[in-house]
Formats: C-alpha cells, structure tokens, sequence
C-alpha cells in the first residue's frame, strides 16, 4: 500500500489502536499491527514504524499504559494496555467516527 | 506518564533512547521472523520487515518528540546546529545582526521611555484609584472651579478624599543665595487623597488652610538637603518666602516631586466667595469599590445641581473623570506614540532586509535542505530548524540592541527639550523593558523567518534535482521584489513624516515675531509683596536697576517690560472707551507695562505718534501706545491718536490714559498669532499687581552672555534678597520651538535609519539579481547586447520597484501623517511640496543604490559568465 494511504489513516490510527487494546487486552506493537491487517482483512495495512509514535504519544497522555514483558518468542517486549481514560477516549472517537461516516454514507447515497 | 515521569526523563535520555531502539528492534525482528516462517529467503526477509516498517529514524524521531525531554533535547541539538551555521556565514550574520541590532535598539530605547513615562503605575499607593476631577468646557484643560469643588467636596460618596492644588513660585532667601522655587499650594487633603506622608514631620492640618493662621511649610527632600544641609533639626524653624517666614512642618521623601517638580508645599484655602472664578486641578481616591464609571455617574448628576456660573454656561460643561496619570503624562502620550510607530516602521523595514538575506540564503542552502528531506525530515521539521536559526538571529540583534539601547535611551533624553518629558527619573531599562525585547526578538524572528522558511522547504526533492529551475527563481525574486517594495513604502511614509516635522520648524523659525532675538539679554524678577508691598517702591527699584543697566559696559540700551514675549506669563483684558463707545465683546487685550526704552531695545516697530518718556510719570497725564491691531479693532478708519481708554469702570478725570502712539503687533509664541496690546508706562502704573514680575532687556554689543555677570552684580547691589534669573531671548526663542524641533529631528533620525537599510535592501536584491543573472547576461552580452542595454536593462527593474514603493508608500502617508496634525505648524498634513520632495529624495537614494550593481552587471565578462555555469 502506498504512503499516502497510511497519511489518511493518521487519524484514525488512534481510534484503531485504542479498539483493538480495549478488546485485545494487553498486547505489544508487533502484536497490534498484525492484528489490525488481520482484522481489517489487510485492506488497512500501516506503514508500521509510524504505529510506536502514535503508542508513545498516546501512552503521554495517559490513555494506554506501558510495561515491559516477555515475548512469546522469549524476548523482552514492551506491551500497552489500554487505561480507563483511554476507554473513555475510545467512547468518544467511536462515536464521532461513526457520525462522521454515516453522514458521508447519506451524502454518497443522496449526492 | 505522569508529569514526574516526563521530567525524571530529563535524567533518564539514554534509557529513553535505548528503550526506543529495542522495542523497534523487536518489531523489525518479529516481522522478519514470520516472514522466514511464511517461506522467504533471509535477505528478502529482512528487507521486508524493513520496508513495511518505513523509516525507523524518522519513527524514532517522531516517537522521542511526544516526549517533553526530547523537545527540549531537539531544540537544543537545533540551537547548535544554527550556531554552527551562522558562524559559517559569518558575513550575512554580521550584516544580519547589525541590522536587526538597529532596528531594535531604536524600539527598546524608545520602549523604554514609553514604559517609564506612560506604563509605569504612579509612585503612590494603589495608584489606579487615584483619578482627576473635572467639569469644564471641553477646551479648557481638565479642572473644577473653586465653588464647584467646595460642592462636591461637601456630597460627593464615590471618592474618599478629593484635594486640589495650583503650582506657583516662590522666592527663598536666608538659605544661601536667594532662589526662585517652584511651589504647591495643596489643600490639607491632598497628601491624604496620595497616600503619602512627610519622611520627617506631618502634613497640613485643616485648620492650617485658613489664611492668616499660622504660616507652615512643607520642604522637599532636595531643598532640605541642598539649602538646609539637611538639619535634622529643621522641625519648627522659620523659613523666609518671598519675604515672608514660614514655619517648617515636615519634610517629604526623597522620591516625592508631585506636582512636576514641587520643591516646597504651601497649604491652599479655597475660597467660597462669589467672585472667586478660579479653576484648579481636582485629584480624588477613589473608594475600594466604585469604578471610574459609578464615580463619573455620580459626578454627572451632582452636576445638574451646580448653581449656575456667570462666566460659563453650564449646558457647554462636561463633566470627567480621568486617571491621574492623565495628568502627568497627557501631553506627551500623543507624541511618543507616533515615536514608537515610527520605530516600528524601522525595525520592519530591518525584518524585510533581514527575510531578503534569508530568502537569498534560502537559495544557497537548497541543497543542503534537499538532503534532510531525503533523510526523512518532514517540512515541519525543516521549517522548526529554520525558524530555530532566525529566532537565535533575532535573540542576538536583541542582544546588541539592548546594548545599542543603553547608549540611546541617554542620548534620546539629551535631545528631548528641558523639562519636555515628565517622570524622567523613572526611565530606565528594567524587567518590562526586556521582556518587551525578549517577546520582540521572537515574533521578529518568527516574522522575518517564516517566509522564507516556508519558501525554502516548499520544494521537495525534485526541485533539487532539477538544479535552477526557473520558475523556482522567479517566484523568489518576485517576493524579494516585494519586501523591497514594502521597505521603499515605509520608509517613505517616514520620510515624508520627518519632512513635515521640519517644515514645521523651519516656518515656525522663520516667523517674523515683531521683535528681534539677536544679543539680548533678559533678566527676570518676581518681587515679593512683603518687601514691595506699593507701586512706588516696585518703580523705584525698577528705575534704579534700569539706570544701573545703562551704565554697564557692554550694554546699548536698556528696558523694561511686565510681561515679555517668549515666556507663558501675561495679563489679558479689557479697558473702557471714551465717548460711550462699547468694547467690543470677547476682546482681550494684553496689559503691558513698559519703560520708554523698551520698544528701541526690542526692535518693536514704531509706526505712529510719539514714543514714551521719562517724563510719563505718576505726575505727569496718563499715557498709552497700543498696538496696530487694536487701533484697527476698536478705531477702524480712524486716528486713535489722543482717543481715550481706562482701566476705571467709574473714571475720574486722571484716570483717563490718552493714545500717543501706535507699535506693531508682536507675538506672544512664535507659533501664536500676533497679539493686540495697549502699553502704559510702568511709572504711571498704581497696582503693585501689575509690576511685581518684571522682567528687564539689554542690548548687547558683544555677545549677551557676556554681560551676565554685570546683570547679576546690578541686581545684587540694589537688592541682595532677588534670585538670579537670565537667559538670552534667543534662547527662549529656542525653547519655544524645542519641542518641534525634538520631534522633528527624532523623525528624521529614524527616516535616516530606515532610508539607509532600504537603500541596502535595494542594493542587495540588485545584486543577487545580477550574480543570479550572470549567465542570462553573458549570453545577452555574447548576442551583441551592449553594456549601456546591460546598465539600462537593471536599472529599469530599479526604477519599477523604486515608483511601486513610492507609490505604495506615498498613499500610505496620505493617512497615517495625519497623525501628525497637532503638531505642524503652518504646514498641512497632506503638504505636496513636502510629498513630491520626500519622494524625489527617495528614488535618487533607489537608484543610487540600484546602479552599482546594474554597473557591475555591465562589466560582466561573457566568457567568463557562461563558463561559469
């Protein structure tokens, strides 16, 4: 997929992440790529570098936290949880993400 | 991550780094571990994960930037980076700095001015409550008449206290050589309503207001020290005042000088009686709880209960409440405003030359800015960079600035005119002062680099590689076209600012004031009623002095007048005519009292009839000469010569003066108009009143300062006890044009500024031009152009820019020397003559500096120009 796509994602890729958290439980960030690209049946694929600036920055504002665990492969991995403000954060994304696209949804059908 | 997290990051940067690289690592490695298992080689492997990754520096990057630490860390790696950048051209950071460090040292040492005179709160306690009173006509100057005051004195609830005060003089003698002070009388509320209380001893007591109790005395902190040796012992000594002594009751804080420069304080009854008509400044504390609005609310309906007055009609009154620094700076505020828009004007004209150095730099670093954005910097990135190296720029033109400002602010005092810029202790360079310059520093930096910030990295990397695109040069030479424009508009608008200032001067200078300036010497007395209380006496000493005067060598003559011109003091009025004729209504006449000599002394031109003599004395008829006007005011078409007026309402027969002769008019101000006058013989005049400011002229051979010392000993001789007061009219002429002149040279200093850095900017785009057009030329040249198309080719591009800033600027002027109105004298705003002469001055300086390079361009070799490339 080409750059520009992964640039339309930004903004969503908060909302996704925080989703896939808050359903998935504790997970590292290899872990939420591949789940996402699963998910999503590989149509939202992301340039994957650019998941741990939305992590740590998400994880500043206090709706994920962070720890450092132990891989499935034995390895040292840091693994995020999502926080009570990032379910609240989650509510409200959804929220705005779904009125967003049901208006764009009527405007295409109408239009 | 807590706010505690953040900073203990501060200490933990290598863990933070390190974390970051392993956690990538692991997604880097567990990709290219499934991709292994999924059945591809190990470099495809690799090479994947990597890809699908993107860049890891950049993620790196990014990642660190949420991070508070890595903010401040990023920002530090970008300081030095622009350190070391500017330090590699050391040639535009000098150029640069020296530009940017002009135009903000003439904001900050203008600022500071601005700040100690206008922002600086009062030095009294809670000074926002303090507020002037005032229900006057909305010409005359802010201010209550004394009944008035004694009304709202009595109901008014929004205030504590009100006081009112006037200033005077006074001479003090019995403390070294006698001196003229200036003085306060205040009522006892007026330290009260300040909040301010005697460093030794106490203020007035109420009682103490009523004339003829006990005179006292309030000494300021100065005069205690200089003429008092500062006794501490001074509590209930006697001081003598215009020959009168005074007990001390208390001597002020050092810091204290209210009103202007007050040195001594005397108490103030206001009088209740019906034809007390006098107005005085009103200051009131206002209670911790109304506001200005309530307060003036409350004042407005006392109003309309005033009694009416006989000489002012009410419904004309308005009633105010102002602040009280009104009061101290009201005059001035006007003009140091227009200063500091005039200093603004310069520093944007430096920010233009400074964005052009950039934007031209901007060219020269394409390559280097290609190269980040190849590495993964993103344009935000790139412009926080750039916009890091001009701010640091911009830090250190504030830093010479400051400097350049410390030698200024002193300098810009000295120029102002004496006593022209109240609260002048209070200005110097403090917290406020560089916070201003500090926040300046930035939005400038911000300002003159974010354009070409933005132009630098508007580009990506296929700009680069197409080396000179010309669409590319043309977009950026079109805006270095405009910054020059904007830079010739400002500077014009200066320009055309200082031209009318000096206009203004120059005709004030050139009026013709009836009376000449040259090598005459004044010397004024005030003679205290104490040891003057009659006519007689004030004549006597008056003859003794002005026979004493003649006999001075060195001196050609000497006179005598009450009021002088050139100086604020006068007496204006109206007389009674003979033969029930009516004066006419609303004239005012200045009352003159004068010795025989003193038309010939002052060059005061004699038209008709016949002059003064030593024989118009009280014995003898009473006299008059009157000036031109007034023979065409109240005689037109008819000889006033032996017509009669009087001073009398009901005239005996000796108090009828005759006309004997008419004088030229004569200007009180220079910028006045010329000021009908009735002379009488200071011999025959019987009110002590009117004589006891007298002021003595001698013409001088030599130069007038010369004889000083002479003025002084006569003065001495006939009466030990009067203050020394001389001064040149010429240099009272000065004084009265020095505020013109303060404005008018200031301006220009700064239009000078700003002429010079647009000629720079002219001269620089010129020749960036030329070296980007090298080639074009050498071709041009090897096609068969000749060097004087060359010269003519630039010098058109000059003369383009040069008229759309002329004309850009010249409207500009058009509105904004408005401002300027209250200022000129005898010149309009909009004065064509200044306008087109502004204008021609500045496309002479455009092209100048437009034809060095054009020049250049001529000489280019094509050879050379087209092997260059």
């Amino acid at each position: 997929m080409r750059t520009h796509t992964n640039d339309r994602l930004k903004g969503t890729l908060d909302l996704l992440v925080l989703k896939t958290l808050a359903s998935q439980g504790r997970m590292h960030g290899y872990a939420i790529t591949l789940r996402i690209e699963e998910i999503s049946e590989n149509v939202l694929r992301l340039e994957e570098g650019s998941l741990y600036p939305a992590l740590h920055r998400m994880t500043q504002a206090g709706w994920l936290r962070s720890e450092w665990g132990v891989s499935e492969s034995n390895r040292r991995a840091r693994y995020y949880s999502i926080s009570a403000a990032g379910r609240k954060q989650l509510a409200e994304e959804t929220q705005e993400w779904t009125q967003l696209t049901s208006a764009v949804a009527r405007v295409l059908s109408l239009a | 991550m807590s706010w505690f997290n953040r900073f203990s990051n501060l200490f933990r940067r290598e863990i933070v780094d390190k974390e970051l690289d392993e956690e990538l690592k692991f997604h880097l490695d567990a990709r290219t571990r499934d991709n292994l298992n999924a059945g591809m080689n190990a470099e495809a492997a690799q090479h994947d994960a990597r890809r699908r990754f993107g860049n890891p520096t950049l993620a790196k990057e990014r990642a660190h930037e949420t991070n508070i630490v890595m903010w401040i860390e990023t920002t530090g790696r970008d300081l030095r980076y622009a350190l070391r950048s500017l330090r590699k051209s050391p040639g535009f950071t000098m150029v640069a700095m020296l530009t940017l460090a002009l135009g903000f040292g003439a904001n900050i040492a203008v600022f500071t001015v601005v700040n100690g005179v206008l922002f600086r709160p009062l030095p009294f306690p809670e000074p926002e409550r303090l507020m002037m009173i005032s229900y006057q006509s909305k010409e005359g100057g802010p201010g209550l008449f004394d009944r008035d005051y004694l009304e709202y004195q009595r109901h008014v609830q929004a205030f504590e206290q009100i006081a009112t005060f006037h200033e005077d003089s006074a001479t003090l003698t019995g403390a070294g050589e006698a001196v003229r002070l200036p003085t306060a009388d205040v009522t006892s509320s007026f330290f009260p309503v300040l909040e301010v209380n005697p460093a030794m001893g106490r203020a007035f007591l109420p009682a103490e207001e009523k004339q003829g109790s006990n005179r006292v005395v309030l000494l300021s902190d100065k005069i205690w020290r200089n003429r008092f040796g500062a006794d501490a012992n001074i509590l209930g000594k006697a001081i003598t005042l215009d020959g009168v002594t005074y007990s001390v009751v208390g001597v002020m804080p050092a810091d204290f000088a209210f009103p202007h420069e007050a040195a001594l304080w005397l108490p103030l009854e206001v009088g209740g009686d019906p034809g007390n008509f006098t107005t005085r400044e009103v200051v009131g504390r206002l209670k911790p709880q109304p506001s200005q609005q309530q307060a003036l609310a409350e004042l407005e309906a006392l109003a309309k209960h005033l009694p009416p007055l006989p000489v002012a009609n009410r419904e004309d009154m308005v009633a105010e409440v102002l602040p009280m620094k009104d009061l101290v700076v009201g005059k001035i505020r006007k003009s140091l405003l227009i200063f500091m828009g005039a200093v603004a004007f310069v520093l944007l004209i430096a920010c233009a030359n400074v964005a052009n150095l950039l934007l031209m730099r901007g060219t020269s670093r394409q390559r280097e800015i290609a190269v980040r954005n190849a590495l993964g910097a993103s344009r935000g990135r790139v412009i926080r960079q750039l916009l890091t190296e001009s701010t640091l720029l911009s830090f250190g033109g504030v830093l010479a600035g400051v400097l350049l400002a410390l030698l200024g602010v002193p300098a810009l005092l000295a120029l102002a005119p004496a006593a022209g810029v109240p609260r002048i202790d209070e200005i110097h360079i403090d917290g406020l002062v560089l916070g201003f310059a500090l926040l300046l520093g930035v939005f400038t930096g911000i300002l003159f680099g974010l354009a070409p910030a933005l132009q630098a990295t508007g580009n990506r990397v296929r700009t680069f590689l197409a080396v000179s695109g010309p669409t590319l040069t043309a977009r950026r030479a079109k805006l270095r076209s405009i910054l020059v424009v904007f830079e010739i508009a400002l500077a014009l608008v200066l320009l055309t600012g200082a031209g009318l200032m000096l206009k203004s001067f120059m005709r004030m200078r050139a009026v013709d004031p009836g009376f000449r300036t040259e090598n005459i010497l004044t010397m004024t007395v005030d003679l205290p009623d104490a040891s003057y209380p009659t006519a007689k006496a004030i004549q006597a000493f008056d003859s003794s002095i002005l026979t004493k005067l003649s006999n001075l060598p060195g001196v050609a003559a000497a006179g005598a007048v009450n009021f002088m011109p050139l100086q604020p003091v006068l007496i204006r009025g109206d007389f009674n005519l003979d033969g029930g004729r009516k004066w006419p209504r609303d004239y005012n006449v200045a009352k003159l009292d004068v010795s025989p000599d003193y038309f010939r002394v002052m060059g005061i031109r004699f038209l008709k009839g016949s002059r003064f003599t030593d024989q118009d004395n009280s014995s003898a008829p009473g006299v008059v000469i009157i000036s031109q006007s007034v023979a065409r005011t109240l005689w037109p078409g008819e000889d006033p010569i032996g017509k009669r007026i009087t001073t009398e309402d009901d005239p005996k027969s000796t108090d009828w003066l005759t006309i004997v002769g008419i004088v030229d008019d004569v200007r009180q101000r220079l910028t006045g108009q010329p000021l009908p006058a009735v002379y009488q013989p200071y011999q025959q005049v019987t009110r002590p009143f009117f004589l006891s400011h007298m002021s003595f002229v001698v013409r001088t051979a030599e130069k007038p300062r010369s004889v000083a010392a002479g003025l002084r000993e006569v003065l001495h001789e006939v009466d030990r006890n009067q203050p020394v007061s001389i001064t040149t009219l010429t240099d009272l002429a000065d004084a009265s044009t020095a505020q013109t002149w303060f404005q008018a040279r200031l301006i220009s200093t700064f239009s000078i500024l700003a002429l010079f850095l647009a000629a720079i900017g002219i001269y620089g785009v010129l020749a960036y031009a030329v070296t980007e057009r090298t080639r074009e030329i050498g071709i041009r040249m090897a096609l068969g152009a000749k060097k004087s198309h060359i010269t003519r080719m630039l010098l058109k591009r000059t003369l383009v820019l040069v008229l759309a800033g002329v004309a850009l600027g010249g409207c500009g002027a058009l509105v904004l020397t408005r401002v300027l109105g209250k200022f000129l004298f005898e010149v309009k705003p909009n004065d064509p003559a200044t306008f087109l002469s502004v204008a021609v001055i500045l496309a002479a300086t455009g092209i100048l500096a437009g034809l060095l390079p054009a020049q250049r361009a001529s000489r280019v070799d094509p050879v050379v120009a087209l092997r260059s490339e």
